[in-house]
């Protein structure tokens, strides 16, 4: 709908009776900053002095109720809704393209509960998901959820975009540390998923809203697991003379039992991120590997590593450079030691089973640097299973189109050349960043007919398709 | 914008960074994208680029308490807090600063403080003129204990008392140029402030009750080039240093005691141990999670003239902080902290002054 200045004070004056008068906000201030997230395309076009485009109300409830009554305004006008946790997204998920309504969650940052004889929190989606470490940290516990993104990143954000931290071979993804959630849904009802997180009472309701990116409802309460925390961590450096080598070394090791960190370096990566990081000098594919838990099973664990390891010819480089890495596991994402504009840059992050993921990383590189000869290709590997892991694959350009609509058009090509190398190959769209805006044209490609499942859910609970428009591909 | 080459650097660094929102007290409580570091760097990026007006950034750059959290998390070394400074100058010298902003300077110009507060407390002022005219130190005790908490300021000159020292307080105390400074940033007014001050502080010692004070003293004079010739020393260092010579002699008591940092001596000062010092003189040391140098702000009374709910919550945060870690006792170091917790004190944790811990003590 047209929103002029008498029926954009009347829908203001509704917002404000809902979460009151200093939570909605018209403030240009409030609207830039809604505006960019970490997608590349959004900071690009702020660097070019380009305004994004910006939502016409921002809206922070501080809970369920509140989210419930914003929703039911939304849906009677018909505005769009897009949902902001803490902005980090890299694709775009959170920025509120369609105008409309943005719905920022960080007002339901209440930690309701550190329950420790289920081993869970209980908190407001709203949270940094660094205060929610923090709250276990303060019984001594802790959550082993830690991205790069872990002190600017909500919990809602993590699980509307299925994040994953480094310790996630042993602790698993977002997914897997949600007990139970509390849902709005589009039309305002309050829903929650189900009293435990394994059962047999039909589908796992959990599921559908964790990746759902704000198209599917607002996620508002969330309880996340936590853990003890470990007796013992230590940390093995190694150096493969191949990825090959690397790869059956780590499928053999997860059959065995699961470190929590598990990192594979391409020697493109390690020769330039590792070396500028870490300090490792020499040539190679470097794995850097963290072992936790109570000292005695640790122990055997490690034994189990070096023999294992040993027999692919693996160097060992000793604990120095994990430990090193442990404590400069976020600094590579500062500014200064990340990539950054003027660079055109991305992580086309996928996943597949062991058969396939070599093949994967061989033929996305292949494609980028073919086609795009000025980019330059470097991955990692890491977070693994028994049965697969995951390529974190990156290019990199130095030379960008100044134009900002030319910048935007390589950028997409890029993509689409990346993304469909690894669908062709039996890779994914994503693996932990989500699909956002950027994404959303290739997961028709993926799922093909499957993508009815996702249209039939989109249309029967947000039949006004207001919540999070063009994104997910729906 | 009339700003440094370096704080444009730090606006283009910063603008895409997230990586210290979650120790932002302000960002913290209030639950605002723009109270990030990143907000403001990403909005001042596009005033840069003119794609946004100057005066749209007029109140967001106030809503930043530089207690310098962002700084510290920074491991790559940018400096938000300085862009903020350098903005609050710009925006005076184009007439842009906010309304509640001018009447702050107003009040300052008017009456020596940015309350507005004409009369000093009698019973201070009575404590005050019954202290000898001259001494080689001198107890500075700055506009927030002074004009906003009183009590603590007897507090501390009876203890010095108590301690045998001879020390004097002004009777006209200036102002150190921390106000202005915080309301303005860096300008000839600012400097103008702290000449003033400077002529009076000629004394061997000058201890500083307020680590704000402190701060002014030996950093900002520093940058200015301005001299002073007598040792500075802040109130915690110059308490734990009787203490530890013996002058004070305090028995440890079974109590336990939290201590909330004050940034200013954390950060900005790297003074961290003194009141640990302290604290183990008189009894058990319970920290809170978040403390020392990663120290979060419990509160600014500056800032509580034009954000008051928001101040509220900022310390009442960090009662939560305290609670947390089974508290019993908070000890601060400053007035404008211990202001600002006593006004949402919950029940069942006591709230105490440095000076009252060693008094209970002696």
């Amino acid at each position: 709908m047209q929103l002029n200045s008498f029926m954009m004070d009347m829908i203001l004056s509704e917002f404000e009776d809902a979460v009151g008068r200093e939570n909605c906000s018209t403030r240009e201030i409030d609207k830039l900053t809604h505006g960019v997230d970490y997608f590349w395309l959004s900071r690009m076009w702020a660097d070019r002095g380009e305004r994004m485009p910006e939502a016409d109300i921002i809206v922070s409830p501080k809970d369920a109720k509140e989210t419930s009554a914003v929703l039911k305004i939304a849906n009677y006008y018909k505005l769009p809704v897009t949902t902001w946790g803490g902005g980090g997204g890299t694709q775009g998920g959170a920025l509120p393209v369609a105008g409309g309504i943005l719905l920022d969650t960080k007002r339901m940052n209440k930690i309701y509960d550190v329950n420790t004889d289920s081993m869970y929190i209980e908190c407001g989606t709203g949270s940094i998901y660094k205060h929610i470490e923090w709250a276990a940290n303060e019984k001594g516990y802790a959550t082993m959820h830690y991205p790069s993104s872990l002190t600017c990143s909500t919990v809602g954000g993590f699980l509307a975009h299925r994040g994953i931290g480094v310790s996630s071979t042993k602790y698993g993804k977002i997914d897997d540390m949600v007990l139970g959630m509390e849902v709005v849904l589009p039309n305002g009802d309050i829903i929650n998923t189900s009293p435990a997180p394994k059962h047999a009472a039909g589908p796992d309701l959990n599921q559908i809203f964790i990746g759902s990116e704000g198209t599917l409802g607002v996620m508002t309460k969330a309880q996340m697991r936590i853990y003890d925390q470990p007796e013992s961590r230590q940390f093995r450096g190694f150096l493969f003379h191949n990825m090959t080598d690397a790869f059956k070394a780590g499928k053999e090791l997860l059959q065995k039992f699961k470190p929590s960190v598990m990192r594979l370096y391409d020697e493109a990566e390690t020769s330039t991120l590792i070396k500028k990081i870490v300090g490792v000098e020499k040539k190679g594919a470097f794995m850097n590997i963290a072992i936790e838990g109570v000292k005695e099973i640790v122990d055997v664990e490690h034994k189990i590593m070096m023999e294992t390891f040993a027999k692919y010819g693996a160097e060992d480089l000793g604990s120095e450079y994990g430990e090193k890495w442990w404590k400069e596991k976020i600094t590579f994402f500062y500014p200064g030691n990340m990539m950054d504009l003027p660079q055109l840059f991305g992580t086309m992050d996928t996943i597949a089973p062991y058969d396939k993921i070599e093949k994967i990383y061989w033929e996305m590189k292949k494609a980028v640097e073919t086609n795009f000869p000025m980019a330059r290709f470097i991955a990692h590997f890491s977070h693994w299973y028994e049965w697969g892991c995951m390529i974190y694959d990156r290019f990199i350009i130095d030379d960008v189109p100044e134009d900002p609509h030319e910048a935007l058009r390589l950028h997409n090509a890029i993509w689409s050349c990346g993304v469909r190398t690894a669908l062709a190959n039996g890779g994914v769209v994503n693996d932990h960043h989500g699909v956002g805006i950027k994404l959303g044209r290739l997961m028709k490609e993926q799922y093909g007919p499957a993508m009815q499942v996702f249209e039939g859910l989109k249309k029967s609970l947000d039949p006004n398709g207001i919540m999070n428009p063009f994104k997910l591909g729906l | 914008m009339l700003i440094s080459q370096k704080s444009k650097e730090i606006i283009d660094s910063c603008r895409f960074c997230w990586m210290c929102r979650h120790i932002c007290p302000i960002g913290n409580v209030t639950g605002q994208e723009r109270n990030t570091a990143r907000a403001r760097m990403l909005a001042l990026s596009l005033v840069e680029r003119d794609a946004e007006p100057l005066e749209g950034v007029a109140d967001n750059v106030y809503e930043c308490a530089l207690c310098g959290a962002c700084t510290k998390e920074c491991v790559t070394g940018w400096d938000p807090v300085k862009v903020v400074k350098e903005v609050r100058s710009e925006l005076i010298m184009k007439g842009k600063t906010p309304p509640y902003i001018m009447k702050l300077i107003e009040n300052l110009q008017n009456t020596g403080n940015v309350y507005g507060i004409a009369e000093v407390d009698s019973e201070l002022k009575a404590e005050i003129d019954s202290l000898p005219e001259t001494a080689d130190t001198l107890l500075f005790l700055g506009r927030d204990a002074i004009y906003k908490s009183p009590k603590s300021a007897i507090e501390a000159i009876r203890l010095l008392k108590k301690a045998g020292v001879s020390f004097t307080v002004l009777k006209n105390e200036p102002d150190s140029g921390y106000a202005i400074e915080t309301l303005i940033g860096k300008t000839a007014e600012s400097k103008g402030v702290m000449e003033n001050c400077a002529k009076v502080l000629n004394f061997k010692t000058v201890v500083c009750y307020d680590p704000a004070d402190a701060k002014v003293f030996l950093r900002e004079y520093k940058e200015w080039g301005i001299d002073l010739s007598a040792n500075v020393v802040t109130f915690t260092s110059y308490m734990a240093e009787l203490i530890k010579n013996g002058t004070l002699k305090v028995k440890k008591s079974n109590k336990a005691y939290t201590i909330q940092d004050s940034a200013l001596l954390s950060r900005d000062l790297d003074e961290v141990e003194p009141i640990r010092d302290i604290i183990k003189a008189c009894g058990e040391n319970r920290e809170m999670l978040i403390f020392g140098k990663d120290t979060m702000l419990a509160g600014n009374l500056i800032m509580n003239e034009y954000m008051p709910d928001v101040m509220k919550e900022v310390a009442q945060s960090r009662w939560i902080n305290a609670r947390n870690m089974g508290a019993e006792t908070v000890v601060t170091e400053c007035p404008a902290e211990y202001e600002m917790m006593l006004s949402v004190k919950p029940d069942g944790i006591d709230l105490k002054t440095v000076e009252e811990v060693i008094s209970e003590c002696l």
